[in-house]
């Protein structure tokens, strides 16, 4: 072990103590990013601790990479450097809960699973269906903004936190918002942390508003032939007095892979749209029918699922890069964000491109909100998947979105940006990023410009 | 008495009519909701982003500050040229640039009034769903500065949640866009550190906003109580029912009567409170809500429950509810509204506490509250001529304000910082969350060139702290 490594360990040994500092080369290896391996994981158990750690690796001129479970760590470009992971698994607690209140603050370390059964039992929840599912952290959700169909009807992280403290390089800890429910006092720098990606400071504790569980919910799957039916229904849905809380799009080999190995399991040989309902017994009967008649007048059938196997599927719809990979080995995961009006067109463009290039395409489209996720599944040489992803990211730009890279082997990454094109406010945000992170503590070059 | 020669580049630049700097024509201009007064030296209406950019350069050149203003019906002193130079009026920036009911946005001027979005668009079956009282009057420009909210908050979110991406104007002149069309543009959020600012980052030209589709059904629920405290026990009932009316207010006796005399509204004028609940979405949902909420009022001892019959009869009652202010100003010289927020299960707690400040500092107090989100509009009723009383609203202002921080919550829910609360700040941040924030200003804004003097607190003034008092009317 060098002299510079057998330093830094003692440096954070001093503030965590032996037994949060690991430097086993095993466990090094289950958080690397892109190729990139640290030296040591530190295992801090406050937020003046994470502080202590960031300034010391910033004195130190080390970088520095927040994590949990690593659900999301194959997102973004590669780091730059990467000497230290700061894992926050200690960080578990729940400082206020107010059930009546409608209101939790908690550390960020808390697995998404755990806190969501901690509130259930209240008939509460953080309406959210973020890739990582269960496994995926409360911090490392707020810190990516992560989310799945259900930002349909209930909005993003953004919409739910409010308050949060942060841990800079510094050494401070900087509060921001509050606990209540409405706040504008002073600037909104929680909003400059969610899906900032852990490059401006690590967040240390966050208050969110929650919500009541509906009472009964049921999910519908319609057949449709074409996108253009899929197109007519999705109109004619969100434009009804309905509300879902979240409605796909799923191409037949999209479905089928998302099915396969549920109670669901079967063969799909069309396009469908799979939609999620609540309301009371009423409200739902009311619901079975319009959509009954609204898929009938687009010749299309409505099926409805038991709501405990929709369930396990609609997770499995949120959380792509958890089973993906499994099934499809050297997968590409492209996620479009752009007006939700033009979401079949980008379907259909990536189809074409897919078939002249002999890829396996399977798309999900998550209407009303405008993200498509395009998975090309076999595995191509080199050249040609860096051709279609150019090709499928100028489509989205001429429609008036963005194409980002979700995951793919990191050598695609040296020749892509996993981000997309830069806009006129980039010189801000680096500006920002100079402000808040001037010696590229955090998770160096992993943000949107290599940030 | 002549102009300065800026007077005439601005005049070539942008417009004859486009600048006002007589004494007499810029006095308008030296208030706001708050009514802290502060005359700027110019007050020039651009047409155009480019016209803004024209006036910031000019201002920088000559080191003048900037301050962007709206209606002028904030209430926190937002708006009001603190330390003088030129105001940029947005009243000739009202296009409504396009609507697009598919995507549900819409990309609009700063200066558009937030009603006429909502007309615009309503015969589509749309609106934009932040609602502040001065709706009629007030712009989508001061909304996003203030990231306004409304009684509709309490289900549909504040400004920031409706607002999707800016077109916004730096000092130096430079001209970035923040946000998208669409969610979650990859980035930083500049759109959400850029809404509730106050003007103290940038000048936003344009807007892109997020429409929302009119409910199927509306039922507006009148819940009248003769024990005032039983209003926020409702309150906290429905909301640990796990029920989220799309509306929730509350207004106490002292206030509704005000407003009775001055509307007509049908509020009954022998209760200690009234709640208005409105409940909104399926026509089934809306009956079984409905229900549940009126058992709840009963449960709480509601003397009676009534329903709006008619569209008429639910307009006449919000009427009511959103003039509040103004029927109070009828019947005292001066008041100072607040905007404190608290957790709601404390509301009977907060309630009481406000009684007891009232009966100390003998004041008269109406409370208005936006209920549902703990959001509280206490009034405090006094006369500017009487020293002795406007010393006294300044003390039982800062103990309310001491209370809401004290339970946990915060010093403005809608109306934001500004003048009126800057140098409250550190009860609820300390030095280094301030610092963080002046940071951040001085990434955008760093001569503090634009709307100086407002949101954080002055670094001149240590330790004292003071409330300062709005000797103005109403809304």
């Amino acid at each position: 072990m060098s002299t510079a490594v057998e330093t830094m360990q003692r440096e954070f040994v001093a503030i965590v103590g032996p037994s949060h500092v690991v430097s086993d080369p095993a466990a090094c290896a289950a958080v690397s990013v892109d190729g990139k391996t640290p030296q040591c994981i530190v295992y801090p158990t406050s937020a003046e601790e994470v502080a202590a750690v960031l300034r010391r690796a910033a004195e130190l001129g080390l970088a520095v990479i927040p994590c949990r479970n690593g659900t999301k760590l194959g997102v973004g470009n590669p780091p730059r450097r990467y000497d230290v992971a700061l894992s926050l698994k200690d960080m578990n607690r729940v400082w206020h809960y107010e059930p009546d209140d409608l209101t939790v603050t908690v550390e960020p370390g808390m697995k998404f699973g755990d806190f969501q059964h901690f509130v259930g039992r209240h008939g509460l929840w953080l309406p959210l269906d973020p890739p990582g599912g269960a496994r995926a952290s409360l911090g490392g959700i707020v810190a990516t903004n992560a989310t799945g169909p259900l930002r349909l009807h209930y909005g993003a992280p953004r919409d739910m936190v409010l308050g949060m403290k942060i841990a800079t390089v510094e050494g401070k800890v900087v509060k921001t918002g509050g606990r209540v429910v409405k706040n504008v006092a002073g600037y909104d720098i929680a909003k400059l942390l969610i899906g900032s990606y852990g490059t401006l400071g690590v967040i240390v504790e966050t208050s969110f508003k929650l919500f009541p569980l509906p009472a009964e919910r049921a999910t519908f799957v319609i057949p449709v032939g074409t996108l253009g039916i899929g197109r007519d229904l999705r109109r004619r849905i969100l434009h009804s007095p309905m509300t879902p809380l979240r409605m796909v799009l799923l191409d037949a080999r999209a479905a089928e892979l998302t099915l396969a190995g549920t109670p669901l399991e079967r063969s799909v040989k069309e396009l469908e749209i799979w939609l999620e309902m609540a309301g009371s017994a009423r409200g739902m009967g009311r619901c079975h029918g319009e959509l009954e008649d609204l898929a009938k007048a687009a010749g299309a059938s409505l099926h409805r699922l038991a709501a405990d196997s929709a369930d396990s599927v609609w997770t499995r719809v949120a959380d792509l890069p958890s089973w993906l990979p499994g099934r499809s080995p050297g997968v590409v995961i492209l996620k479009a964000l752009l007006p939700d009006a033009s979401s079949e067109e980008l379907f259909s463009r990536a189809e074409q491109e897919a078939e002249n290039d002999k890829a396996l395409l399977a798309g999900f489209a998550q209407l009303g909100v405008g993200v498509l996720h395009l998975c090309l599944l076999s595995e191509a040489a080199t050249p040609a998947v860096l051709g279609l992803i150019r090709r499928l990211r100028g489509a989205a730009e001429n429609l008036g979105g963005v194409l980002t890279i979700e995951r793919c082997h990191w050598d695609l990454k040296e020749r892509l940006d996993a981000w997309g094109t830069d806009s006129d406010d980039f010189a801000v945000m680096k500006k920002i990023k100079e402000t808040w992170d001037p010696k590229g503590t955090l998770s160096p070059g992993r943000f949107v410009g290599r940030l | 008495m002549k102009p300065r020669p800026l007077v005439r580049e601005l005049t070539r630049l942008i417009g004859p009519d486009a600048v006002l700097w007589r004494p007499e024509d810029v006095m308008l201009y030296e208030y706001d909701g708050l009514s802290v007064t502060a005359p700027p030296e110019l007050v020039v209406f651009p047409s155009t982003t480019e016209h803004v950019v024209e006036i910031v350069k000019l201002a920088a050149r000559e080191g003048m500050p900037v301050v962007a203003r709206g209606a002028g019906t904030g209430l926190s002193g937002g708006s009001v040229a603190a330390e003088g130079g030129i105001v940029v009026g947005f009243a000739r920036m009202k296009k409504i640039i396009e609507i697009d009911i598919e995507n549900l946005r819409a990309r609009v001027q700063p200066g558009v009034v937030n009603m006429d979005l909502t007309l615009a668009v309503s015969d589509q079956g749309c609106y934009f769903a932040p609602d502040p009282s001065s709706q009629k009057a007030c712009t989508i420009g001061g909304n996003v500065s203030e990231n306004a909210g409304g009684p509709h908050t309490l289900a549909y979110g504040v400004t920031t949640n409706h607002i999707l991406g800016l077109e916004v104007v730096l000092p130096d002149g430079e001209v970035i866009h923040t946000g998208a069309r669409f969610w979650d543009r990859p980035g930083y959020d500049l759109t959400g550190l850029v809404v509730g600012s106050e003007g103290t980052l940038g000048i936003v030209t344009e807007i892109i906003a997020r429409l929302s589709r009119k409910p199927e059904a509306v039922k507006t629920l009148l819940a009248i109580y003769d024990d005032i405290l039983d209003a926020p026990r409702t309150v906290a009932a429905i909301t640990a029912r796990r029920i989220t009316p799309a509306a929730l207010e509350m207004m106490d006796g002292f206030t509704l009567r005000a407003v009775e005399e001055a509307f007509h509204a049908g509020f009954p004028m022998d209760s200690a409170a009234v709640l208005l609940i409105e409940v909104e979405g399926l026509r089934e949902a809306v009956e079984d809500n409905a229900d549940q909420i009126e058992a709840i009022c009963r449960e709480n001892h509601a003397r009676d429950v009534r329903r709006a019959k008619t569209v008429e009869e639910r307009d006449l009652l919000w009427r009511g509810r959103k003039n509040a202010f103004g029927a109070l100003g009828r019947i005292s010289p001066n008041y100072y509204v607040q905007d404190g927020v608290i957790p709601r299960t404390r509301l009977p707690e907060m309630l009481q506490f406000i009684a007891q400040v009232s009966e100390r500092h003998q004041l008269r107090i109406g409370n208005i509250f936006h209920a549902g989100d703990g959001n509280l509009h206490p009034l405090l009723m006094f006369d500017a001529r009487d020293k002795d009383q406007a010393v006294r609203v300044t003390k039982a202002a800062r103990e309310i304000m001491a209370k809401c921080v004290e339970m946990g919550g915060s010093l403005t829910g809608e109306h934001g910082i500004g003048i009126e609360k800057r140098d409250l700040m550190p009860l609820i941040f300390s030095p280094d969350d301030l610092e963080a924030m002046r940071n951040l200003k001085a990434v955008f804004n760093p001569r503090g060139s634009l709307n100086p003097a407002k949101l954080l607190p002055s670094t001149k003034m240590c330790g004292e702290i003071r409330v300062q008092v709005s000797t103005g009317g109403a809304l």
